[in-house]
């Protein structure tokens, strides 16, 4: 059972192996930490550095511009048109997501247990989390892009719905599942019909932690770029028209950073200050609702 | 309701369905054209060639005074992506195992209870930032760190050990008939800064699952080493030990993040389709060839056959994660997508 240093007792007893035991389990506790310090280390790096260049280069005009080709007059503009085409694509995806993966979800707590579509369903759930995000921007393409003609908006929203259907499915599964039994007894036995307690009390008793689940998702594909590059396509205009190449943040930050012009590298910078912000203040609204109803479980409990 | 729902299920399963039923449509004019040879063959030319055309004794044929041409059709194989793929990969999870484990344990054996929960935190929020945003990073800041002074630290440090020079800083190219030696130029976008972003990007992922395993390791365990006169790291090595397949399955999440990452690799790794021994030569990933030239493919043959290669991209990343979901399931871990 415990590794062979510990088979032979008289070892132990000589003064160097216990030095060398001193001496590895001193080296090796250091390491632990020093590796927990240096991850940590690499974050206040990386977020230092992007946070700094980003209020280096952010101004108003980034919010009330768009891009302004080089060249012209007032260039680079800023990244309005970007900012309301990833919020109409959030929108449009969550539109699609947000109900479809609710429903798959409801489906694994309350209707699979005598059911075979259960457990592929939660395996295959799982499994498609994992799926390179490049490949769903593949798969947006050839399903719509390719038909249609050309890249627009609805291909790339349908592509992050994807995305999220999985996350949403498994998160609202497992808090579903967290909500006691007995409020489900207590429905039944006053007459309610399963679906009309699903609506009632239970989907209710959880609401808080599906939203935290729901704003995880869209913290997920506000940053996704991948899966937007061929669906989506870019645009350098303001448009509200999902039939047409629609503009996102991520696209073109990427488009910036990767362009050969100072000025439109600049904007990235302020482009990635927003995004991460963004993401950064969803997942704190989710860690602190999280406490708060797990509080309220144990409170109640 | 229950009607409804059971559309949700049916239409996670279809889209998994949808996912390979697409991209094998899309990829089968590559799949005939080309076989098993796609995956062996390191040709990679979307465009017709013209060249002179030679006779037997390998001398170029001249006719009426002018030298007769021949078209080469264009010609795919996955061989360079696959290695580069696989390397940078491989390479990220050298640099990021040993870190993850080591923050898992300090984590669940050494953390003073007060800083766990900010310090797990932080660490899942690594995991939040987008993958455009360590690109930026990668490419503004890492890389010409590389370029300017680790690259060329590591040669002056590391050249004088037998073989390593020529196998990490020299590379041979055959013109014509000589065989010419040179330097390879070090330019901070290649395998090794791919490989370092990587791993910045699978910390968290490997360490939150590993430190949910570990915290899962039964207390009798854990006594009963101390009880037996371990020290604190041999007993916490009796912990890896002993929820080994559960932290390989960890790993192999990682791995398959790694491999399928997209737009971070495609800004550091000099995007370049060759295999090169050196890890300090540009190469190209799968995902990152995607990304270069799947907008621009005008040829039904290329895009069916990048089609392909994002066909074994999610196949390879369905058998990663259906084996680490398999090891980790019920040692107390979440895999799923909210980790």
């Amino acid at each position: 059972m415990a590794s062979s240093t510990l088979r032979n007792p008289r070892r132990s007893s000589r003064p160097l192996y216990q030095k060398y035991l001193r001496f590895s389990n001193g080296l090796f506790m250091g390491l632990c930490v020093a590796s927990t310090l240096l991850i940590l280390a690499i974050l206040a790096m990386v977020m230092l550095y992007l946070l700094s260049r980003g209020f280096t280069h952010i101004s108003l005009d980034f919010f009330t511009k768009v891009e302004i080709a080089e060249g012209m007059a007032g260039s680079p503009g800023g990244m309005s048109h970007a900012l309301v085409g990833t919020g109409i694509l959030i929108g449009l995806a969550s539109v699609v997501g947000i109900p479809l993966g609710m429903l798959a979800g409801i489906y694994l707590s309350e209707y699979s247990s005598n059911s075979w579509l259960g457990a592929p369903t939660r395996f295959i759930a799982d499994v498609l989390s994992g799926v390179p995000s490049i490949v769903v921007g593949i798969l947006g393409y050839e399903l719509i892009v390719v038909p249609v003609g050309n890249a627009n908006g609805y291909a790339g929203a349908l592509a992050l719905a994807f995305i999220m259907i999985p996350i949403v499915a498994r998160t609202t599964e497992e808090m579903v599942r967290l909500v006691p039994n007995s409020y489900r007894e207590a429905s039944i036995a006053l007459g309610a019909t399963k679906a009309r307690t699903i609506l009632r009390v239970v989907l209710p008793t959880a609401s808080g932690s599906i939203i935290t689940g729901i704003m995880l998702a869209v913290a997920r594909v506000a940053g996704e770029t991948a899966p937007l590059l061929f669906t989506a396509g870019a645009s350098r205009f303001m448009t509200f028209d999902p039939q047409q190449p629609f503009p996102s943040l991520t696209v073109a930050i990427f488009l910036f950073s990767t362009g050969p012009f100072k000025d439109q590298q600049q904007l990235a910078w302020a482009g990635i200050l927003i995004l991460i912000g963004l993401i950064f203040l969803l997942n704190l609204v989710v860690r602190l609702t999280v406490h708060r109803v797990q509080s309220r479980r144990f409170a109640g409990a | 309701m229950a009607g409804l729902a059971r559309i949700g299920a049916i239409s996670v399963i279809l889209m998994l369905v949808a996912l390979l039923a697409v991209l094998t449509t899309a990829a089968w004019p590559s799949i005939q054209a080309y076989g098993t040879s796609f995956l062996f063959s390191s040709d990679w030319r979307p465009n017709e060639l013209n060249v002179p055309m030679k006779d037997g004794d390998g001398h170029v044929i001249i006719e009426d005074g002018e030298v007769v041409m021949e078209t080469i059709p264009p010609s795919f194989g996955a061989l360079p992506v696959i290695y580069g793929t696989a390397v940078s990969s491989v390479l990220a999870l050298v640099f990021a195992v040993p870190l993850s484990f080591g923050t898992a344990l300090f984590l669940v054996r050494l953390c003073p209870k007060k800083l766990i929960g900010s310090v797990s935190f932080l660490i899942e929020f690594l995991a939040a930032i987008p993958s455009i945003a360590f690109g930026m990073w990668g490419l503004f800041v890492l890389s010409p760190l590389l370029q300017n002074y680790i690259e060329p630290g590591l040669r002056s440090a590391l050249s004088w050990i037998p073989g390593v020079n020529g196998w990490l800083f020299e590379e041979t190219v055959k013109r014509g008939s000589k065989v010419v030696t040179s330097e390879v130029p070090l330019t901070g976008s290649d395998l090794f800064t791919g490989g370092l972003v990587l791993a910045i990007m699978i910390l968290p992922i490997i360490t939150a699952i590993s430190r949910d395993v570990l915290r899962n390791v039964p207390r009798a365990q854990i006594e009963g080493t101390l009880a037996l006169g371990a020290t604190w790291w041999q007993s916490s090595w009796e912990m890896l030990r002993y929820s080994r397949s559960a932290l390989f399955g960890a790993v192999m999440l990682g791995l398959a993040r790694a491999s399928g990452e997209t737009m971070a690799i495609t800004m550091v790794i000099g995007n370049n389709n060759q295999i090169k021994p050196s890890l300090f030569a540009p190469a190209q990933t799968m995902s990152s060839l995607l990304a270069n030239e799947f907008a621009e493919a005008s040829t039904e043959i290329h895009r069916s056959s990048l089609c392909e290669v994002a066909l074994i991209l999610l196949l390879m990343s369905l058998i990663f994660n259906v084996v680490a979901r398999w090891l980790v399931v019920g040692k107390g871990a979440r895999t799923s997508a909210a980790a």
